[in-house]
């Protein structure tokens, strides 16, 4: 009887005890729940904010830009005057039609080049497939800074200087390393099962290719040339070097910065970071993917 | 990795054939790349050792076709011994007139003191009598061989071909010359022909401005030699110094910051709380956005009566704005430049930290919690280690982008007072047109970039070698 009473007495306290324990530790996961919470509001208002600012100068009017103390919308007024000034400044408009046909020239033409390359990275083992892959990794890691000035030089005396297609050229030198790496794995993430089944049930390797792989990586694909397009409309450098009159939209507002007024200044800011702002959001369930695999 | 064995069981069914198709998969990408990577590298080295036209060869005959005596220096001092025309051919004139060329024969000294003979090309060098701003003063019609062509010289109203032409010149008429255009492409000049003085524009290549003479100077190579004239230049700039320092201070003061922020924003997000979706959104915008829009954005914040100053004064810490982005404040331009490189460029950091972090077993993590593991111990014993492959590709990656900060710069330093090793590079090839200097610096980037990665891997070996 008393080992009953003695084995049942430790079971309770032990059940009150586990419960105590089971408190604290709910306790402690709650507030550390709310410290992550808090450090992350912390962290996005560090991102927000400046752009918050920043949307508040081109937001409102050139005189309210000129004001100090500076506010912020809401409590300042919502106008277009800014943005209208600074796009009919000289060269704005001209600088955002290059800025487009480069950026989608190097988006195609880096795209085209690179899914091959991906496809064979995915897909096949083949000798030299690791020093490929070294090779585009050693690329990537190479400065912009030192391509573009013997390519200034080159295309200088091959008449195709100052022309937006020859810095698209140049652009997708710069995209065609991730692209080749991101196109990789979004076509090693569709299982070669089914490119097997298919071939299995009598398609070739083309057709296989066509009515099976494609229509899965082409999301893929669209993510990874919106990137390539962001890369290449922010891309000041090169274009600073590679054009004179036919600027780009940020060769443009770089060789103005020091002479123009901080509404020019801050229009432009803000215009060169709307694409960055609306494609992040729809890519941005594949930026893991793209950038985890370079770093693999 | 399904994928992956099946691949392999195909190609070893397939062993007896060799599979030609991944080949031919690259191929494109590998010639775009040695095209426009690989190439213009080799070519960006060599611009920044090579002098284009650093000296001239002589022939040992009157004729660009003709074998090499030796090369001269630019600048050569020649003594003439005779000349003769020669006809250049149409392909190599590439226009559509065909004008005689005249050969010298010069003799000088090489660089060893020895006696050398040649033939050069009247292009290559100059002798002439001139006035003291180098204008030739007279000079003679050359005649011009071709079935086609004009035989005579045209005289225009203006330095342009599609000016009104004032009168014809014949071959061998001795003219005066009174000034020249840039490059000298067009002569003015003033010349007795059948009706009287004719006094206009006339183009360069059909005016010989030499009459016997007997001295010359070598004015123009034809051949590039290696110098190392254009890097002693550079590490002489006054500019070179301050940009290699400031280059390496902003490295060695954003990189370690921006990986403690970036991996305490991995770990909110791996964290996997509700709206997990929202800070992932909001951390990685700034992976979009361009350097000079960052660098602008910034500037609204430290501008004299931007928002710093805007803040601090309602808050009543001031009471007038002070000045942050001028040559007397300069820390303030290098924390402003810190801050936008630390907002823009971590969420490259972060997003390759997430990607690492997925990998981590999340077994290995709720273990060392069971066992006690505090959230410090937590990084520093599991999940830092295990990460290491990841940093280690951010690290080198960050550096070297790290190494050409650019735009930012420029933005919030004006690119005079606070200057770097890119910004110099754009300078030398901008506002100072000296392609070889430009290269030069960034020849010196590619080093630094080069040196840097190298460390890093051999530092993160020899780790790895320690805890074997």
């Amino acid at each position: 009887m008393t080992t009953i009473a003695e084995t049942q007495k430790p079971a309770v306290q032990a059940s009150a005890e586990v419960q105590a324990i089971h408190r604290r530790m709910l306790r402690r996961q709650r507030v550390r729940r709310a410290l992550t919470y808090l450090l992350g509001i912390i962290l996005s208002l560090w991102v927000i904010i400046p752009i918050w600012f920043i949307a508040s100068m081109a937001l409102t009017t050139p005189a309210v830009v000129r004001s100090f103390p500076k506010g912020v919308l809401p409590f300042i007024p919502l106008s277009t005057e800014t943005m209208e000034f600074f796009l009919s400044s000289r060269g704005i408009l001209p600088g955002i039609v290059n800025s487009v046909i480069v950026a989608v020239i190097t988006l195609v033409l880096s795209t085209l080049i690179a899914a091959p390359a991906g496809y064979a990275l995915s897909r096949f083992i083949f000798r030299g497939r690791d020093m490929f892959r070294l090779a585009i990794l050693a690329v990537r890691a190479f400065p912009i800074v030192v391509l573009s000035i013997p390519l200034a030089v080159v295309f200088l005396r091959a008449g195709v200087y100052d022309n937006v297609y020859s810095l698209a050229l140049m652009h997708t030198a710069l995209a065609l390393p991730t692209t080749i790496l991101v196109l990789g794995s979004v076509f090693a993430s569709i299982p070669y099962e089914l490119e097997e089944a298919a071939m299995v049930f009598g398609c070739s390797r083309a057709q296989a290719f066509r009515h099976v792989v494609l229509p899965l990586v082409l999301p893929g694909i669209a993510a990874s040339a919106i990137f390539t397009f962001v890369l290449s409309w922010n891309e000041v450098f090169a274009a600073s070097i590679l054009t004179v009159q036919n600027r780009t939209l940020p060769a443009q507002v770089l060789v103005n910065l020091n002479t123009s007024s901080e509404p020019y200044q801050f229009a432009g800011g803000f215009f060169m970071m709307i694409p960055a702002l609306i494609f992040i959001f729809f890519i941005r369930r594949y930026l893991f993917n793209m950038w985890g695999q370079i770093s693999k | 990795m399904a994928s992956n064995s099946s691949t392999q069981s195909r190609e070893q069914r397939k062993k007896s054939r060799f599979d030609w198709t991944p080949y031919l998969l690259i191929l494109p990408s590998l010639i775009y790349l040695a095209v426009f990577f690989a190439w213009p590298m080799v070519r960006g080295l060599n611009l920044a050792v090579r002098e284009d036209g650093a000296a001239l060869a002589l022939q040992t005959e009157p004729s660009r076709n003709s074998a090499t005596a030796g090369q001269l220096p630019r600048g050569t001092e020649v003594n003439i011994l005779d000349q003769q025309g020669n006809t250049i051919p149409p392909e190599e004139l590439q226009q559509g007139n065909i004008t005689t060329e005249t050969w010298f024969q010069i003799r000088s000294q090489d660089s060893n003191g020895q006696p050398i003979e040649g033939w050069v090309s009247e292009q290559r060098i100059r002798v002439r009598e001139a006035d003291e701003n180098g204008v030739p003063l007279a000079g003679t019609v050359r005649s011009v061989i071709s079935s086609t062509a004009d035989p005579q010289t045209s005289v225009f109203t203006e330095p342009n071909e599609n000016s009104e032409v004032l009168g014809k010149l014949e071959a061998r008429t001795p003219v005066e010359i009174l000034s020249q255009t840039v490059l000298e492409v067009w002569y003015l000049i003033r010349a007795e022909s059948g009706n009287g003085t004719v006094e206009g524009w006339a183009q360069s290549r059909y005016i010989r401005v030499f009459e016997d003479p007997s001295q010359g100077r070598i004015d123009q190579g034809n051949v590039s030699q290696f110098t190392t004239r254009f890097i002693e230049r550079m590490l002489s700039d006054r500019f070179f110094m301050p940009a290699f320092g400031m280059t390496v201070l902003l490295t060695v003061l954003i990189i370690p910051a921006q990986f403690v922020l970036a991996i305490i924003m991995a770990l909110v997000i791996q964290a996997e709380l509700k709206g997990t979706g929202f800070f992932l959104y909001v951390f990685s915008i700034a992976l979009g956005v361009s350097d000079l829009a960052v660098g602008i954005l910034w500037y609204s914040i430290f501008t004299q009566l931007g928002y710093l100053n805007s803040i601090l004064l309602s808050l009543g810490l001031i009471d007038q704005p002070l000045t942050y982005l001028s040559a007397d404040t300069r820390y303030w331009i290098v924390i402003a430049i810190w801050l936008a490189e630390l907002w823009r460029a971590t969420s490259i950091v972060m997003v390759i930290v997430v990607a690492g972090m997925q990998a981590i077993s999340r077994e290995v993590l709720e273990a060392a919690e069971v066992f006690g593991a505090n959230l410090w111990q937590r990084i520093r014993y599991i999940i830092l280690p295990l990460l290491r492959p990841s940093l280690q590709v951010a690290l080198i990656l960050r550096t070297i982008l790290a190494l050409q900060v650019f735009a930012v710069v420029i933005a919030l330093g004006g690119g005079e007072v606070v200057t770097v090793l890119a910004n110099e590079t754009y300078r030398q090839y901008d506002a100072l047109r000296n392609p070889n200097m430009a290269a030069a610096y960034a020849s010196f980037i590619l080093l630094l970039s080069m040196i840097t990665s190298i460390f890093y891997l051999r530092a993160i070996r020899s780790q790895e070698e320690v805890a074997e």
